[in-house]
Formats: C-alpha cells, sequence, structure tokens
C-alpha cells in the first residue's frame, strides 16, 4: 500500500495536464474568439472614398466587419486572406481604425480593396464600443448582431475553425 | 538573405542538440567514448544558437522588414536601443531569447563540468532534449524568422509605447535567466535519479546553480514591479496579475529550494525533498511558460495566439514533468532517509518552513487556476483579486519569520534550547513586542496584518542585530550573506506593510492657476506645456508642490499625457517626487467639460525600500554565490 502511495505525487500534474488539454481542445476555446451575442452599437460615421455619412441601417444583412489600419503590419498579412474571401462572395465591411484617410486609400490603391465600403473610425469611437483593443479584429455580424468576434489575424485555419461552424449554423451567406 | 542564414542556423542546431540526445541515450548501454562527444556536439549546439541569434539581432538593427517578425514589432525611427529589445517585445521573438538563455546556461554547465563527472552525459542529454524540443516549438509554431514576400513593407508597426522603456529592456532578460536558470537542478536530478547511484553527492554541483537562477529571478521580478509602478500609471508595485502570479511560484519554489539545498550541506535527511523542489521550480517555469503562451488567460502580459502552441507547450511540458516525477517516484525508497529530523534542530525549523512555502505556493496555483476551473465549469468569468493572496500571503509569512527567526542560533541534527528568558530569541521577541506596541499605538492602526506584519518584520532585524552583535563580541563565525538576505526580508516586510497601511490617494480638480492644498504639501498648477515629440504629441502639466512644514524647498512635477502617432496609443506618464520615506505620485487624469482636470495625487509610503529591500537580498545572494564560487 505503501509503495502505491508514492504514485499519488504523480495525480496533480497529471489532473492538470489533463485539464489544460480539454480546455485547449474545447470546440469553443479560441483565444482571441469570442462568441457573446451582443448588438452592433449605434454610430454615426463617414465612409473613406465618398466621406458620405454611414449609420447603423447600411450595413449589410450579412457581414464581415473588418478592422484595420495603413500602419498595421499584421493587416498586411491578412489582407491576402481577405481578398481570397472576397472572391469567394462574402461580403467585407472595412472600420478604418484611427488612420489618415489619405494614407488608407492609398494603401487600398497599393494593395487592393477586399472591402465594399469603408467605415472611418479616425478616433476609434466606434470600436471603443464594440471592444476593440487593435487591429486587425474582425467580426462576423447577421442583422446588426455580432456572432463572432476575433482579435489578431484571420487566415485560413481560423476561418475554418472559428468562422465557418457559425456561418454554417446560422445558414449565412448562401 | 541574412534572414535565411540566422533561421539555417537555427535549424543546423536543433540537429545538433538532437545527436546529442541520441549520443547520451546511447552512453547507457555502457559507450563512454560517446560521452565526450555529447558534451561536444552539445557546445556546437549553443555555437550555432548563438550565432543565429546575434545575425537575428543585426537583422533588427538593420530595420529588415521582410521579416515578418521584425516588420510587426519594429520601426525605422527607434533608437538601436529599441531595435534590439524589440526581438523580445513579444511571442515569437521572447521565446527565441528564452531558448538562448536556455542553451546558455546548459552550455556554462557543461563547460565547467569535469569529464569524470558521472551524471555529466546524462544531465546532457537531458539539457539537449529540453532545447531540442523548445528549438522545433519555435521553428514550426512560433517562427521568428518568416519572411513577407515578395514585397516588404517600408515600415514596421513599432513596438508598443508601454513597452519603450529602459527598465523594460532589461526586465524580460533576468526574468528568463532566472526561469531558465533553474534548468540546471531539473535536468541534472533527473540524470542522478536515472542513474539511481545514491553516492552521489548532487546537492554541491547544483548549489551555486540554483543560488545564481535565483538571484536573476529576484532582480528580473522586481524589475517587473518597478517598471509597472512607475509605467502603468496605478501606483501600486504588485498586482496579482496571473503572470505575476506564474512568476512568484517558481520564485517561491526556487527560495525553498536553495534552503534545502544549504541543509544538504549538513545532512541528508531532507534528500527526497529537495530533489521534488528542483524538480518543481523549472516544471513551475514550464507552467508559467505555458500558461503565458498559451492564451488561455487574459492578462497584460499575455500574448495572444493560436492553441496549436498552447497544445505543443502542454505535451512537452507533460513529457518532462511526468517522466522526471516518475523516475523520482520510483527511486523515492532510496531517497527517504532512515533518519529522523530533530525536533527544535535547524533543520527542523527549515522544513517547517519548506511546508509553510509549499502552502504558498498551493495558494498562488490555486489562484491562477480557481477562475479557469469556474470558467470551464460553468461559463462564467470571476477573477480572484489581492484580498484572496493578501489574507493567504500575510499570515505564512508570519509564520514562515517566527521559524526563520527559531532557526538563527539553533544547532545542526541537535534539539535547541531557545526559550530560555535570557536567549537571544526570548530578548528579540520582547523587543519586537515593544516596538510593535509603540507603532499600533502611534498610527492608531489595530488591523491584525498590520500588527503581524511589525511584529514579524522587527523580529527578524532584531533577531540578525543580536546575532551580528554577538559574533562580533565573540569572534565567531556567522553567516553574512544569510543574515544579509534575511535582513533584507525583514526591511521588506516591514516596507510592505506600512505601504498598505499609510498609503493614500487624493483625487482632485484643478486648473491652471490654482492651488489645491493636501495634508502636508500645497499643490500649485502653473499651466500647461504642449510638447511635440518625433513619435508622439504630450500634454505636460506644471506643478510647483510646497512643503506646508518647510516652504522653502519648494519642487516642481510634470505629469502628462502622451498620444503616440503610429496606434494613437494615449499613455499616462506619472510624476514622481522621491523622498527617502514616501513617493508622491501624479497622474494626470483627464480634463473637464468645465476646463479643469482631474489629478490623482497619491502618497506612497516606504515604496522605495520594497526594492531596495529586494536588492538587499539578492546581495546577500550573490556574496553567498562569490563565496561559494571562490571554495571550489
Amino acid at each position: 500500500m505503501k509503495n502505491l502511495l508514492r504514485f499519488f505525487i504523480l495525480i496533480i500534474p497529471i489532473g492538470g495536464i489533463l485539464f489544460f488539454y480539454n480546455i485547449l481542445t474545447e470546440d469553443k476555446f479560441y483565444p482571441g474568439a469570442s462568441f457573446k451575442n451582443t448588438s452592433v452599437p449605434q454610430f454615426e460615421l463617414l465612409s473613406l472614398q465618398s466621406k458620405s455619412p454611414l449609420i447603423n441601417d447600411d450595413l449589410n444583412n450579412e457581414m464581415l466587419l473588418n478592422v484595420w489600419a495603413s500602419w498595421c503590419i499584421t493587416c498586411r498579412i491578412e489582407h491576402g486572406f481577405l481578398m481570397k474571401l472576397k472572391s469567394e462572395g462574402i461580403t467585407i465591411t472595412g472600420l478604418n481604425y484611427k488612420d489618415e484617410a489619405s494614407d488608407a486609400i492609398d494603401w487600398l490603391n497599393l494593395y487592393g480593396n477586399p472591402y465594399n465600403y469603408n467605415l472611418h473610425d479616425l478616433k476609434g469611437s466606434l470600436a471603443l464600443d464594440m471592444g476593440v483593443t487593435g487591429a486587425p479584429e474582425t467580426f462576423l455580424i447577421k442583422n446588426g448582431v455580432v456572432l463572432v468576434h476575433y482579435s489578431g489575424e484571420v487566415n485560413q485555419g481560423i476561418w475554418d475553425k472559428v468562422f465557418l461552424p457559425i456561418i454554417q449554423d446560422n445558414e449565412m451567406f448562401k | 538573405m541574412i534572414g535565411e542564414v540566422s533561421h539555417f542556423f537555427s535549424i543546423l542546431a536543433s540537429g545538433l542538440f538532437f545527436l546529442s540526445f541520441v549520443f547520451s541515450i546511447r552512453t547507457y548501454s555502457g559507450n563512454h567514448n560517446l560521452e565526450v562527444l555529447v558534451s561536444r556536439v552539445f557546445s556546437y549546439g549553443f555555437s550555432f544558437i548563438l550565432i543565429s541569434f546575434l545575425l537575428y539581432v543585426w537583422l533588427a538593427i538593420q530595420s529588415d522588414f521582410s521579416i515578418r517578425y521584425i516588420a510587426e514589432h519594429s520601426n525605422k525611427d527607434l533608437p538601436t536601443f529599441y531595435k534590439i529589445s524589440s526581438i523580445w517585445s513579444a511571442h515569437e521573438g521572447s521565446m527565441f531569447l528564452w531558448i538562448l538563455f536556455l542553451a546558455g546556461w546548459s552550455q556554462l554547465f557543461n563547460y565547467s563540468l569535469s569529464k569524470n563527472d558521472l551524471l555529466k552525459a546524462p544531465a546532457i542529454g537531458v539539457l539537449a532534449f529540453i532545447i531540442f524540443g523548445f528549438l522545433i516549438f519555435l521553428l514550426f509554431t512560433s517562427n521568428p524568422f518568416e519572411t513577407i514576400l515578395p514585397i516588404a513593407p517600408t515600415n514596421g508597426a513599432d513596438i508598443n509605447p508601454v513597452l519603450q522603456d529602459p527598465a523594460l529592456v532589461i526586465h524580460p532578460p533576468f526574468l528568463y535567466l532566472g526561469y531558465v536558470g533553474f534548468v540546471i537542478a531539473f535536468a541534472y536530478n533527473t540524470a542522478f535519479l536515472i542513474k539511481g547511484d545514491m553516492q552521489i553527492n548532487w546537492e554541491s554541483v547544483i548549489r551555486s546553480w540554483s543560488l545564481a537562477a535565483w538571484i536573476l529571478l529576484t532582480i528580473g521580478i522586481s524589475l517587473g514591479s518597478w517598471w509597472a509602478y512607475y509605467e502603468l500609471g496605478w501606483g501600486g508595485y504588485w498586482f496579482w496579475d496571473p503572470v505575476e502570479n506564474v512568476a512568484l511560484m517558481p520564485w517561491l519554489a526556487g527560495t525553498a529550494l536553495i534552503h534545502s539545498l544549504y541543509v544538504s550541506s549538513r545532512s541528508k535527511v531532507l534528500r527526497g525533498w529537495t530533489i521534488l523542489l528542483s524538480i518543481s521550480v523549472f516544471s513551475l517555469s514550464l507552467f508559467g511558460a505555458f500558461i503565458v503562451r498559451s492564451g488561455i488567460i487574459d492578462s497584460v502580459h499575455a500574448f495572444a495566439n493560436d492553441p496549436q502552441r498552447g497544445l505543443y507547450l502542454l505535451a512537452f511540458s507533460a513529457v518532462l514533468i511526468t517522466s522526471s516525477l516518475t523516475f523520482y517516484v520510483y527511486r523515492l525508497p532510496q531517497l527517504v532517509s532512515k533518519n529522523l529530523v530533530v525536533a527544535k534542530s535547524k533543520e527542523s525549523f527549515l522544513t517547517i518552513n519548506n511546508i509553510l512555502f509549499a502552502a504558498a505556493i498551493f495558494a498562488v496555483m490555486l489562484g491562477v487556476m480557481y477562475p479557469l476551473i469556474f470558467d470551464y465549469l460553468y461559463d462564467e468569468r470571476i477573477s480572484v483579486g489581492p484580498p484572496y493572496y493578501n489574507t493567504i500571503f500575510a499570515p505564512l509569512t508570519f509564520l514562515a519569520s517566527a521559524f526563520l527567526v527559531f532557526s538563527v542560533g539553533s544547532l545542526w541534527q541537535r534539539s535547541s534550547k531557545l526559550f530560555f528568558l535570557k536567549s537571544f530569541l526570548s530578548m528579540s521577541i520582547i523587543f519586537a513586542l515593544i516596538v510593535t506596541m509603540f507603532s499600533v499605538y502611534f498610527y492608531q492602526e489595530y488591523q491584525w496584518w498590520f500588527i503581524g506584519g511589525i511584529f514579524s518584520g522587527f523580529l527578524i532585524l532584531i533577531r540578525y542585530f543580536f546575532l551580528i552583535v554577538d559574533s562580533f563580541m565573540k569572534k565567531n563565525y556567522f553567516n553574512k550573506s544569510s543574515a544579509t538576505a534575511h535582513i533584507g526580508l525583514g526591511v521588506l516586510i516591514l516596507a510592505t506593510t506600512l505601504n498598505a497601511a499609510l498609503s493614500y490617494e487624493k483625487i482632485i480638480n484643478i486648473k491652471p492657476g490654482e492651488t489645491y492644498k493636501g495634508d502636508a504639501y500645497e499643490f500649485f498648477l502653473i499651466d500647461f506645456d504642449l510638447i511635440n515629440e518625433s513619435n508622439y504629441d504630450s500634454v505636460q502639466a506644471k506643478f510647483s508642490v510646497k512643503p506646508i512644514d518647510s516652504p522653502k524647498e519648494v519642487f516642481f512635477m510634470f505629469p502628462e499625457k502622451r498620444k503616440y502617432f503610429i496606434r494613437g496609443q494615449i499613455t499616462s506618464e506619472s510624476a514622481i517626487k522621491i523622498t527617502p520615506l514616501k513617493d508622491i505620485y501624479m497622474t494626470l487624469g483627464d480634463q473637464l467639460e468645465s476646463g479643469y482636470w482631474v489629478v490623482n495625487i497619491q502618497y506612497n509610503f516606504l515604496i522605495r525600500w520594497i526594492w531596495i529591500a529586494a536588492a538587499i537580498m539578492c546581495f546577500g545572494g550573490f556574496t553567498a554565490l562569490i563565496e561559494r564560487l571562490r571554495k571550489s
């Protein structure tokens, strides 16, 4: 008995390891992803290119809202994947974040424009209300409700694991 | 191009470490010729990692933005100093530095061990395996060499302005050096457990290494606390943030380890316990790396990332910890000493304090894990805050202080008479009680933690005062390093207690030309300056502050708010006036519509003494280390 008792020392680390394994492999566990359904806050911002005012009603029913800026290197890297999503017929609206309008427009002209249009959030007020902490961040929105909020770069892996299941559940982008 | 070369050297290094590990396994079957090869291949592995890192530093200095990591975390306009430190400002680069240090410590150990050391080949093999595992982690899940092709950006994204700070440039390196330094004790003890030759005196080999790691970890944690104090604008020195906690656990275990190793020089009675500690320290370091880098917790320090990293780190830590512990459990019957600890001997008090340290580690672990378990089970976020930790830590500290004081002047392996009336212990208790009563009366503070803190702080200081005086009178030997480090502990307990009891803050609304009259100072807001720097704009308030008692000693304070261009981040730069007994800590808040500004004034008592105490403790550790190195 006493011989076996000493193996109890191993139980603590093994228990911890199993616990963390469970968390990490949980379907919904993705660092940076949040699945709380919240509504898009009220906003009134100018369009980046046309300078016309935009409000909540101007948002598409089914869309991605992508927070980006010309100073953001990760957005540069994410950009290629957004172009691919656009070519697959996904509507992406840009939320240009704390950026000079001219810099942002130059950036889009240089690398290509994956967005149907851009909200110009110079002060980051809408971004603040939506809980944005930096760029890039991406929201999946259906009828004014945020289904997914992802902080960080969206790539094929993140898209497949974080976004696609929710998109399929809600029968979006058909 | 240099980026590819640097990348290539890292890949080669991982191959060499793997080779060294394979050779060390082959030595178990009695192939002793390979032992030299294990060590030599290991040295090559280290050289390659070093070359790779130096090339990477060169890339960072040259602002090579074709490297994605450098483009994301550095900027052309940064001073060279920060271009280099941007390497450890985020996950991939800091992991690279972590591995470099891991390999560096290991190589020093490899170099210093004699060829005839029976445990050399297996210990170097364990180290090679650990480094190999982390290099694979780096190259496959967190590659800092990844490039942006075909066109590199013309400028980088800059590092977070909060991190552009001298203390933060050196804080992570010290912390990592401390964390990974304990790998030596882990590897050597694992080798000892594998070999199972109980005659080997491993304690004397790892003592200095553990002590050195402990000193560096103490410096690293203190620097982090100091930085948080003046940079984050909250005015506190310790926040019980999960990432601070995961640094505190290896520190607590490391402290217990260096004390247990000290016992081992006199008796083998704590052998089993000491090995368990040495496994625990590095395991807790791994746990820290896992918590910070897996994205499991939200924290100012955490690196958000993908779960692959978490899974890899978890699996690798699991292999290291469980295999080492399995060997431990297997050898345990041989390790347990036949002799019992004699009651009221020196080692009995050290044993009790070991248990108290284990309780403290357990308490911190519980505080870190509880919100995770709760979130997992009930999908609800809760946080475990300072009240929990303070309530648990204060009594543990008081108890540990008491047993520390008992151990001073007690005897090895013999029961000591401590409590007779004229003993130094009794006298210390009486004096400490008197001082405590005066303090309670003077400050009118009757909280249990205040009484306990003052009493235990003074008890330690007075007991060591007696020890020093007595030793000088009788020309006896006493352990000066230990006395220094423990006096540091006494100062730390007093400083934290008085800081908690006396500090207070005032939030005022003020506009230029007005004066705010506080308890001891008059604050006159002269006006505001607008400053345009190359990478930020700032609003700076100019205060002239007049002490009411001595109106001639007017000084100025300039709290400011900065807005950085590149990310639009707003930071608050506190103004701090340092006096020997307290800091005046001023933070500029927002401007109200009425034109008034919100200003927060904190009086932080004895806060400098907390870091001074840490410095004293480190100094004590340092002299002990020097003495040990001189002996050997």
